[in-house]
């Protein structure tokens, strides 16, 4: 285990890629000491920031408000990152395995284009989670990310495979553009869910203000429910698919696009 | 207005529509005012790229658009029937609720006209030379704002290096400011933090800006008594030749004799003293 505590705030936000399981994993304590962050444009040593202890290790554990430290856990494949405070933008951008567990909240991009691995925010998340970067087509391509307080705007935007499940209430243009994949909303969306969705699945637990361009397509159960349900509780959070709970009212859209998209929209009996 | 080959009667065979939350002045010159209910334009463009691709809407789903179905249908049928269509976007739509997504929805509709005719989409500029400085930033970079040098080459990401994003958050320990003033228009936070940080303002006039700022230069007026060239709304560069002397240096002199002085100083270049082999 590698702990990396921080000593003090930067003044402009810390990029910090090299903070990776994959990086740290070869590196001895003074090679980590020595790694380079970018504060700025001024290239700085880790130990002007944190003080580290261990060496060697796959498992990284951060302690102290990280809100400004950008790019932690960037391009991991392997390994735990575990952050007890706040953790700053693109946590965790384009992983593609590993485990990555906030103890407060993050920032933007979060699992931004990431292609596997879980991430797991105990406290909020901000805009874009699981988003795509500007000019580019796919975001998240694989994995999953549990927030379980409140997502900003543009969750899922450009999606492609994975999951998301947001505990709290989410904002605007929940999965604009999706091209596939789950986001599981357990409080609901505000305006605009969907938004020019090609395809995937958006499942919220309370009702939804749609677009006009989504069209009402029945109420059923859906057998792949209880399949993700069952994915769902192994993961730590529940999914109600059984007829005599309640049913799903189906919208498809976007007509926009024209999409193949579904909405599902949970009705309890 | 201009008669030609195609359009002989000028005007007249010119269709304006007008679409606003409210009647202003301009519907006296619009053809067609189309009265969108606040906050519905993403809503209303979506429905419209719908209807141009004959996907089935109704009429309920209309509705909270506040605009008829009928009149849609009618806009529809006249975009598709033009020769050459333009839009014209302003701040009602981008600085509303959706934000950029709602000039994405104008730009995307645009796009997709052009399956069927010419069309283009232009935003309505305010104060000073915008276009000049986005299209400058996007020769020289790739990119026309929201870019982040720090590691030495341009990153392109609005809400992250956007400057209203990067001042709201207190992302800056310093700010330049030239021939803006963001002091008047951007939010209390970012207000804040200009107040807070070292702020350097180069303005002809005593802004906002520069009652928060450290260090106010007053520089020559461009295009009065500084020469350059300032790019018009449709992105045509138009030289400036100064009509008066000032004794005020320009915006150009100013910068440059600020980098000068920069660049003496030790601790500057990407190769030299700011690598962390030579600064250890």
């Amino acid at each position: 285990m590698i702990t990396l505590r921080l000593i003090q705030q930067p003044a402009v936000p810390l990029e910090a890629e090299c903070l990776t399981p994959d990086r740290l994993v070869e590196l001895t304590n003074d090679q980590i000491r020595a790694a380079v962050l970018y504060h700025g444009k001024r290239q700085v040593r880790v130990d002007e920031f944190f003080q580290v202890d261990g060496e060697l290790s796959d498992a990284i554990e951060l302690h102290g408000d990280l809100s400004r430290v950008r790019h932690l856990g960037r391009q991991m494949s392997r390994g735990t990152v575990t952050i007890r405070g706040d953790a700053g933008m693109h946590l965790g951008a384009q992983m593609s395995g590993g485990k990555i567990e906030v103890f407060g909240n993050a920032g933007d991009w979060l699992g931004g284009e990431m292609r596997g691995g879980r991430v797991h925010i105990h406290g909020r998340a901000g805009q874009q989670v699981g988003a795509a970067y500007r000019g580019s087509l796919v975001g998240m391509r694989g994995g999953s990310i549990f927030v379980d307080g409140a997502v900003g705007i543009e969750t899922g935007m450009r999606m492609k495979r994975g999951l998301i499940v947001a505990g709290g209430r989410a904002s605007d243009f929940v999965g604009l553009q999706m091209k596939g994949g789950t986001i599981l909303l357990r409080q609901g969306a505000e305006i605009r869910t969907g938004a020019w969705m090609q395809r995937g699945t958006i499942i919220s637990l309370v009702d939804l203000q749609l677009m006009p361009t989504f069209a009402y397509s029945g109420t059923y159960n859906p057998t792949f429910a209880n399949v993700l349900a069952g994915r769902l509780a192994k993961l730590g959070t529940e999914l109600p698919f059984d007829v005599s709970e309640g049913g799903y009212d189906r919208y498809c859209g976007d007509r926009a696009v024209p999409g193949k998209g579904e909405v599902l929209i949970w009705k309890p009996t | 207005m201009q008669k030609s080959r195609f359009l002989p009667r000028g005007r007249k065979d010119r269709t304006m529509v007008l679409v606003d939350i409210r009647e202003t002045k301009s519907v006296k010159a619009a053809d067609i005012f189309l009265q969108v209910r606040p906050g519905k334009d993403f809503e209303l463009l979506t429905i419209l790229r719908a209807m141009i691709k004959d996907q089935p809407i109704s009429d309920a789903e209309v509705a909270e658009t506040g605009v008829s179905i009928e009149a849609l249908q009618d806009l529809v049928a006249r975009m598709k029937a033009a020769k050459f269509g333009a839009m014209f976007f302003g701040m009602g739509l981008s600085m509303t609720r959706g934000k950029h997504m709602n000039s994405a929805a104008l730009l995307t509709l645009a796009a997709e006209m052009n399956a069927f005719t010419k069309f283009v989409a232009m935003p309505m500029r305010g104060h000073g030379n915008v276009t000049g400085a986005d299209v400058i930033m996007r020769w020289q970079t790739g990119y026309p704002f929201g870019i982040s040098f720090n590691r030495g080459y341009p990153r392109y990401n609005p809400g992250e290096f956007s400057t209203v994003d990067v001042l709201v958050r207190g992302d800056t320990d310093c700010v330049f400011v030239i021939g803006a003033d963001p002091g008047a228009t951007m939010p209390q936070p970012a207000i804040d933090h200009l107040a807070r940080v070292p702020t350097i303002v180069l303005d002809p006039h005593v802004t906002h800006t520069s009652r928060l700022a450290k260090v106010h230069i007053t520089t020559a007026p461009a295009g009065i008594s500084a020469p350059g060239t300032a790019y018009r709304m449709d992105e045509i560069p138009l030289p400036l030749r100064p009509a008066l002397k000032s004794s005020y240096p320009t915006d150009e002199e100013v910068t440059r004799r600020i980098k000068e002085a920069i660049q003496a100083k030790p601790d500057w270049m990407v190769e030299g003293p700011q690598r962390l082999e030579t600064q250890v």
